[in-house]
This record gives C-alpha cells, sequence and structure tokens, in this order.
C-alpha cells in the first residue's frame, strides 16, 4: 500500500480498554500516525469517518442486533482485525454461556432483565470473516503495532503458536506453580511477555489456547497443585469458555494425538 | 575469476545473503511461478542438481527453495520454480523483472550424478517434485551419452497443475527419452493416464540392477512409489528421493530440519533409499 | 602459570577492577532463585549459589539476537556481530562441558560468526561445585563434575579465600592489577587437595549404569512405550528446552520499522517440543506426537550430538527436571530404559 491506509475502530461488547491501550500505543510509536490515518476512534477523536480500508473491531457479539452493524463493517472493510480478547475469544462475557441466560439476565438487570435481548456471546470470527486478531486482556501495545506492521506490508499478522512458559522461562521468572500457585500459562498463547506472570500474578488465558493444548495432563498438574475439579474447571472458564466449550462440540477435549 | 556464492558465507557471516536481481518471471500453473535470477557480476551459484538456495525477501523472511535449472545451462544466473504457499512465497509471486533478491547457498549435497553415469535413469516426479528433477533431467539430456535409458514418470493432481509442459513435450520429441504422464483427474481436453503416479510403473520394464530411480515429491507418495520401485527389483542404494523439511538457516545449527540424527540440509535433501530406510521419522 | 590465591575480601576489588575492561556478569540471587546478570559489587552475587534459572550459555548464545540489518529501500545489508567483553563469573562445570559442546557446533561445517564473536570476548571464570546443587542434578553421573580444559580461570572456594587456576591467556588477563592475590603456597595446595577429595562423596551416581552406555541403550530404545508415555503427560510447554546449557535450535525471523524501509533479521531460541518446529511452508508436520519430540529431545541429548560431536549432549545440571511441571526427567527417562530392557518384567510406568 502506497497511501495511507486508513483505519477505523469499532466496539461492541466491551471494556473499550483495548481501544485505549492502543491510545497508549500512540504515545509510545508517534510514528504510526505517520503510517495510518484513523478516521474513526472515539477514544481519541470526534470525527466519525466511515471510509475506511482496515477496520478493528474491539467487543463480542453479544446480542442480535450486534450482528447487522458487524456485518456492515465487513462490507466496507477491506480487513477487519479482532481486537482484544472479547473480540477474538468472545472474552469474558461468554462466561455467561455455561449459564441459563434468563437467570444470568435477571442476576445483572434485576427488574429489568426483559428490556435486553442478549444471547450467547461470540467472537466477532462466529460473525464474519476476520482477516487477523490481535488477542489479549488488554492487547498489548508492542503487538498492535507489529500487526500494524504486517497489514502495511501486505501480509497476514501471526501470531506466536507456542506457550507463555517460553516467554516466562526466558525472563527468569520464578514458576508459579514452585511459588505454590497456579498458571495456564503451559496452554495458553504467548506474546504478551508473560506480563502477569512477571508481576506475580497467574495467567488466566486471555490470549486463548496453544495449538493442541495438553488440556488433559494440565488438569492434572492443576489437581496436584490443591485444585479441585471445580477450580480447575473454573480456572478455564474466564477467557476461554467459548474455545473450550468448542473443543467439547467437536468432542475432543484434547484434540492432539499423544503418540 | 569467478567467485563461488558459497565463498561470501565465510566472512563476515553464513546467515549474510547476498543480492541477486530477478532477471525473468513465467507464470507456470496458477499456483506456479519460474524465476529466472542472476547474481552480481563476477559470482556464480556453483550448484549440484538437488541442491537449494535460501531466497530472502528483507522485511518478510527467508524460506529455501530448490534450483530447478541444470549446471550445464547455467547462462551466468539459475532458476527457481516456486509454489505459492505461505507469507514469503506470496510476496516472492508478486515479484517483477528486476527486482532484488537475496540469495545464499548452495546447500545440500545434491544428487551424486557421477555415481549415475552408465546406468539407465527412471525420473518419477509428483508435482512439484519436477522442479529439483528438472535440473537433473536436464544435467542428463546435456551429457545423453554418458546416460543409458532415460524414463520421466511424472505423475500431478490435474492437466492444469502439469509444470513445463513445454519442456515435457520437447523431451518427447527427442526420441531419446520415454516420458509418461498421468493426471489424478483428467479434463475434457485429457487424453492421457488418469490415476496416481504409480499407476505409470507397471508401463515401463527395467533392468533393476542398472537403473537409478530418482523420485521427488510429496511425502504421501514416496511409499507407494517406493514399494513399485523396490519391487521392480532396484536395490536400496539405486533409489534416490529428495526429503522436504524446514531447512531454515541451511548451515546444519537452527535443528528445523532433523530428520532423526541427520540434518537434512548438510546431509540431504537427496538421499539415497538405504541411507534413510531405518530412520524412523525419515518417511 | 601456577595457581593463585583471591581472598574472598578482595572479590569486591576485584569485580571493580574488572568493569574497567569488562562487563561482568554473575549469578544474582532474585526471588529465592538465582539469575545470571551484570554486577557491579561482590555484594550483588552469590557464587555459591545453586544453580541458574537459564545456563550462562545466554552470553554466548542470547535467546535473542540480531543477525543482520537491512534497508528495503535500497540493497543494502549487513551482518550484525556485535558484543561487549564479558567476564562470566562462576560458571558450574556441567555449564562449561555444555559450552565446549556448544563450542564445536558452531564451529563444524559452517562457523557461527555471531556465536563464536561472542565466544572470542568471553571470558569464563569457572567454579568448582563442592555440594549437589538440586535434587534433577546428576552430573557425577554424566562425568561433567570437573571442568573440562576450555576454562579460562576457574575458582574453588577454599573458605576464606578461592584458589584461582588459570586455563587460558583470557584468564590470566583477569588477575594482573589485583594487589590482593599471591601465589599458592604449599599449605594452600593442600588446602584444596582436601577440598577436592571431601566433594566426590557428596554427590551420589544417579545414572543406575555407566553413561557411556547411554548411546547404545537409546539406540535400542527407539521404538521403546515409554516415548508414548511421556508424550501422553507432556504439556509442550519447552521448559526444558529453554533451560536446557546445550540446546541451540533456533527460529530466524525479520522485523521492520514502522516506515518500512529498514529492518533487522534477528534469531530466536526455539524448540523441537513445539507444535510447529517441524512444519513445512506447505503445512505438513514432520513431528506432531509430543512421544516423537520427546524422543527427539532425548536422542539428541544421550546419542545424536555424541555421535556428531564426540561429547554427552546432557551435562546432568538438572535444570529441565526441576522445570519440568509433568516430572519428566533425564535420569528418570534413562535409567527406566535401562530398566526395561534389562529387567522388562519388572518394568513399571515411570514414576512422578
Amino acid at each position: 500500500m502506497s497511501a495511507k491506509p486508513k483505519i477505523a475502530f469499532y466496539e461492541f461488547t466491551s471494556c473499550e480498554g483495548c481501544q485505549l491501550t492502543v491510545v497508549d500505543s500512540l504515545q509510545l510509536y508517534p510514528e504510526l500516525l505517520e503510517a495510518v490515518d484513523i478516521v474513526r476512534f472515539r477514544e481519541a477523536m470526534s470525527e466519525m469517518g466511515d471510509d475506511y480500508a482496515i477496520a478493528f473491531i474491539e467487543g463480542s457479539c453479544s446480542r442480535p442486533s450486534d450482528e447487522a452493524p458487524i456485518k456492515a463493517i465487513r462490507e466496507k472493510a477491506a480487513l477487519v482485525v479482532a481486537l482484544g480478547a472479547c473480540a477474538h475469544l468472545g472474552g469474558i462475557n461468554t462466561i455467561r454461556n455455561r449459564h441459563d441466560l434468563g437467570e444470568v439476565r435477571r442476576f445483572v438487570y434485576g427488574d429489568k432483565a426483559e428490556w435486553y435481548d442478549t444471547y450467547p456471546a461470540r467472537p466477532i470470527s462466529a460473525v464474519i470473516k476476520v482477516d487477523a486478531a490481535i488477542p489479549g486482556c488488554p492487547i498489548d501495545r508492542h503487538e498492535f503495532v507489529r500487526t500494524v506492521k504486517r497489514l502495511l506490508q501486505g501480509r497476514a499478522p501471526e501470531l506466536p503458536d507456542h506457550p507463555l512458559c517460553v516467554e516466562c522461562k526466558l525472563k527468569e521468572n520464578v514458576c508459579l506453580y514452585l511459588r505454590g500457585t497456579t498458571c495456564l500459562g503451559p496452554i495458553v498463547r504467548a506474546g504478551c511477555d508473560a506480563i502477569c506472570p512477571t508481576y506475580g500474578d497467574s495467567c488466566e488465558g486471555c490470549r486463548g489456547l496453544v495449538p493442541n493444548p495438553n488440556i488433559e495432563h494440565l488438569k492434572e498438574v492443576l489437581t496436584e497443585h490443591g485444585l479441585s475439579v471445580d477450580q480447575t474447571l473454573a480456572k478455564m472458564t474466564q477467557f476461554l469458555t467459548y474455545q473450550v466449550m468448542e473443543m467439547e462440540a467437536a468432542g475432543h477435549g484434547d484434540p492432539q494425538p499423544a503418540h | 575469476m569467478v567467485t563461488a556464492l558459497k565463498q561470501t558465507l565465510i566472512d563476515p557471516s553464513i546467515y549474510l545473503p547476498t543480492y541477486g536481481v530477478v532477471r525473468n518471471v513465467r507464470p507456470m500453473t496458477g499456483m506456479e511461478k519460474l524465476f529466472d535470477i542472476a547474481l552480481p557480476e563476477g559470482m556464480s551459484l556453483g550448484h549440484k542438481p538437488g541442491q537449494f538456495v535460501e531466497v530472502s525477501l528483507f522485511g518478510v523472511g527467508e524460506a529455501p527453495i530448490s534450483i530447478c535449472s541444470s549446471p550445464s545451462r547455467s547462462n551466468g544466473g539459475f532458476q527457481l520454480c516456486v509454489r505459492r504457499a505461505g507469507d514469503l512465497t506470496g510476496l516472492l509471486h508478486t515479484l517483477t523483472p528486476g527486482s532484488p533478491i537475496g540469495i545464499r547457498g548452495p546447500f545440500g549435497t545434491g544428487f551424486p550424478i557421477e555415481r549415475f553415469r552408465g546406468k539407465d535413469m527412471l525420473f518419477a516426479p509428483g508435482g512439484l517434485g519436477l522442479a529439483p528433477l528438472r535440473s537433473l533431467i536436464n544435467q542428463v539430456l546435456d551429457e545423453r551419452s554418458d546416460f543409458g535409458r532415460v524414463i520421466i514418470l511424472y505423475g500431478a493432481r490435474s492437466p492444469a497443475e502439469l509444470l513445463f509442459t513445454d519442456e515435457l513435450a520437447a523431451w518427447k520429441a527427442r526420441g531419446d527419452v520415454e516420458v509418461h504422464l498421468t493426471v489424478d483427474r483428467g479434463d475434457e481436453n485429457w487424453k492421457g493416464n488418469v490415476g496416481v503416479i504409480t499407476t505409470l510403473f507397471p508401463k515401463v520394464e527395467v533392468h533393476p540392477r542398472n537403473t537409478v530411480a530418482v523420485t521427488v515429491g510429496p511425502p504421501v507418495m514416496y511409499r507407494f512409489v517406493l514399494m513399485e520401485l523396490l519391487g521392480k527389483g532396484l536395490p536400496d542404494g539405486s533409489i534416490w528421493l529428495s526429503l522436504e523439511r524446514r531447512m531454515k538457516c541451511g548451515v546444519g545449527k537452527c535443528g528445523h530440519c532433523q530428520i532423526n540424527h541427520l540434518y537434512a540440509c548438510q546431509s540431504g535433501p537427496s538421499f539415497s533409499y538405504a541411507q534413510i530406510k531405518h530412520l524412523g521419522e525419515a518417511l | 602459570m601456577n595457581p593463585m590465591i583471591i581472598p574472598k575480601a578482595a572479590l569486591d576489588d576485584w569485580v571493580r577492577l574488572l568493569r574497567s575492561s569488562y562487563r561482568v556478569v554473575a549469578p544474582r540471587p532474585l526471588h529465592g532463585q538465582h539469575v545470571f546478570g551484570e554486577v557491579g559489587s561482590a555484594s550483588e552475587f552469590d557464587l555459591g549459589y545453586p544453580t541458574s534459572v537459564l545456563p550462562p550459555k545466554k552470553y554466548l548464545f542470547p535467546a535473542r539476537e540480531d543477525l543482520l540489518k537491512f534497508r528495503t529501500d535500497a540493497q543494502q545489508v549487513e551482518a550484525t556481530i556485535d558484543g561487549p567483553r564479558t567476564v562470566v563469573l562462576g560458571v558450574h562445570t556441567c555449564d562449561m562441558h555444555a559450552m565446549q559442546l556448544l563450542d564445536r557446533v558452531m564451529a563444524t561445517g559452517y562457523s557461527d560468526q555471531h556465536y563464536l564473536a561472542h565466544r572470542n570476548k568471553t571470558t569464563l571464570v569457572s567454579v568448582e561445585c563442592l555440594k549437589p546443587c538440586t535434587a534433577g542434578s546428576f552430573c557425577k553421573s554424566m562425568g561433567t563434575l570437573s571442568t573440562p580444559e576450555v576454562f579460562d580461570l576457574h575458582l574453588t572456594d577454599l573458605g576464606d579465600a578461592y584458589a584461582a587456576e588459570v586455563g587460558s591467556d583470557r584468564g590470566a588477563a583477569l588477575l594482573p592489577g589485583l594487589k590482593a592475590a599471591r601465589p599458592f603456597a604449599d599449605k594452600d595446595t593442600a588446602r584444596l587437595n582436601r577440598v577436592m577429595s571431601e566433594k566426590w562423596p557428596r554427590f551420589p551416581l544417579r545414572l543406575e549404569f555407566d553413561v557411556t552406555e547411554l548411546p547404545s541403550l537409546l539406540s535400542t530404545s527407539y521404538d521403546s512405550e515409554l516415548w508414548k508415555e511421556l508424550g501422553e503427560r507432556c504439556l509442550a510447554c519447552a521448559m526444558c528446552t529453554n533451560v536446557c546449557p546445550t540446546c541451540y535450535c533456533f527460529n530466524v525471523m525479520d522485523e521492520v520499522d514502522l516506515t518500512l524501509k529498514s529492518g533487522k533479521r534477528l534469531r530466536e531460541w526455539d524448540s523441537c517440543q513445539l507444535d510447529k518446529f517441524a512444519t513445512v511452508a506447505g503445512g505438513h508436520n514432520f513431528r506432531t506426537a509430543r512421544a516423537a519430540r520427546q524422543r527427539h529431545r532425548f536422542f539428541r541429548k544421550g546419542k545424536y550430538q555424541t555421535d556428531a560431536f564426540g561429547l554427552l549432549g546432557c551435562v546432568g545440571c538438572g535444570r529441565c527436571a526441576e522445570a519440568c511441571l509433568v516430572h519428566i526427567t533425564p535420569v528418570d527417562t534413562f535409567n527406566e530404559l535401562y530398566r526395561r530392557q534389562h529387567q522388562p518384567a519388572a518394568a513399571t510406568p515411570q514414576g512422578g
């Protein structure tokens, strides 16, 4: 692409924290503004252009009325990028997918429950074809910039497909399991520079599962470190519900042959 | 004086490519293009059939690609037949004549053509496997009197995916090359054989102990072609193949191309069946 | 050169002296572990450390290292071969053996100039291990409890002082200027000999067979069921290879700046345990099963490297055993293979 590509940001069910991280990226990499032309970005500007080549969508699709605007973006954009865990995996919004939605609505909205038409939350890729995803809750600033560069080069962005343990060990962190706590690092996609374990927090899986995770045996490790089956499953509900339910529906908790 | 490209790796870095230039690009099929590449003045590739180069597009990366031109027809450059398979090859397909391109190599051992002289040659390429074999076939044809019969059994998925169709026709027209083609699925214009490559083997008879077979194709093809060749009585050491692996560095360091203890980029990727038959990871 | 005595009280002076000509790195305590890092004074490190999270290999073969820099708008590319002159203080003898292997690997066939440049700028000060460091280590069984000849300077803790034996000119160059250092006296030799003779019994032999049998044990264990059992447990997290002092597989990638006009090519540690390690451009993966990947790892450690370079690929440091969440360890693996071959009836699944 020779002219500066026009980019737009959209948000569905989300906290818009990933777009705030984009604002942060702009401070870290001011040259981004030389490389792209932002036409819609409500976190940072009041103009609302709708002529764009690349659309970044934050948030999950969580009600029927989300679908038409998501499809309209796909019609308009040459490239659609899912921005952050909600758009990429459905995010924390999918925790409700394992519960009765009527109850969830009553719990959240009380006597206004009838006003809302929510349904099981889904990632954007369940509604339209997305060309790339930037995982994380929130996204990683450097990865956002890496993704933009790949798109500017005309290349499909690539996510790291190794587990978090790789990055964590290279930082020479104390393994959280050695500290007597637990972590989803062995089955979760790296790329965040192991930021949570670096600060002593266990990985909750916001970047999603690696390809071919050995979930079955990780459950045994979690049990060995004192988690009950319920706690172990709870550990995987925060960000991974959609992925895990999809794997269950496909009939394999662990798709990789052991031998 | 001509410098071999490989000499450039001695100093300063084995990972430093040399800029070549794309002289010509020829679309072959929907998926493959033929690139003709020239090295800088005074530099030659000096390759053997079966070797590969590491091709760089700076800013994108590097990928191993078999050399498909014959050393006997180097003409100051060399050729690569590239299938659009990933990121780098996708961008390679957008290159036009005059584009710079990074080259390191040649790497690998190549086919030991000196051991093939005096023998009947049976070539069995499948799909893109014709690219590396074209290098060897043309070398053999350029030294035709050194070899006995030359038989080519070539299979592709469909008529549109046959590579080097002009050369296949020319080889056939020479009269001293037996060319048999097959496609997995024909079309309305296809009048030749339909079926996988192994359906061609019953059509030729060979002298098992005076024949060298060289086969290059996708991993799944080898098991079946080997059964045919062994069934004709060819000794293990007379069957040669090329094993595709992820030869990331080309210089025996990065570990990606390892087949048991062997680095494909160093000991191969051309191997005789005798060399690899006992390796659990080879086929 | 005769051995020298460096009083422990002079360690701080020594570090400050070295820092005028070198980057000095040593094992620093960090959150209950030890991590090799730059030090400014003797109070910042501990030469009696048990083990480090990553081996000092990282100074010769960094986890992420630039290979080339280039421009995309001009035909301009050059190699990046750079790095500070470094003294690594406190290298354990197992890690010294590992670096001896890396030296051979990197200088065999095509010489890796990037590694060799670091190597030539690095002075290795090894330290004698006087007691076993972790439950996972088994250096005595692997024959790595004494330093190999590639050391530059070798220290042995004598209590209030270090015996410093010089192995090379590079090592000798570290001592001039340190006024407190003095040549060995007879009593120092006696002290050194006593320390050495006392240390050996403290180290257990943990392999149930002689290590020279390891390559042949592996060659007859290729089809062992044990690989399948390890594959079922393995999380493919690659911690074992990341902490290994002899692993050197790497990936290569390009990075560009936002103008897309300039960039660099770099390499990053990779691992045969990762899912995509042996996947080619068309998508075919030549080592899909975790069992095959674990087998490949142990064959490299116990056979392939030995066949190719004459040195064992495992130095018994025990880091992988300590790191593995599913308790796959070289000692248990090698012993279990041995038991299954020699007492087939008594074979049990590997413990853990």
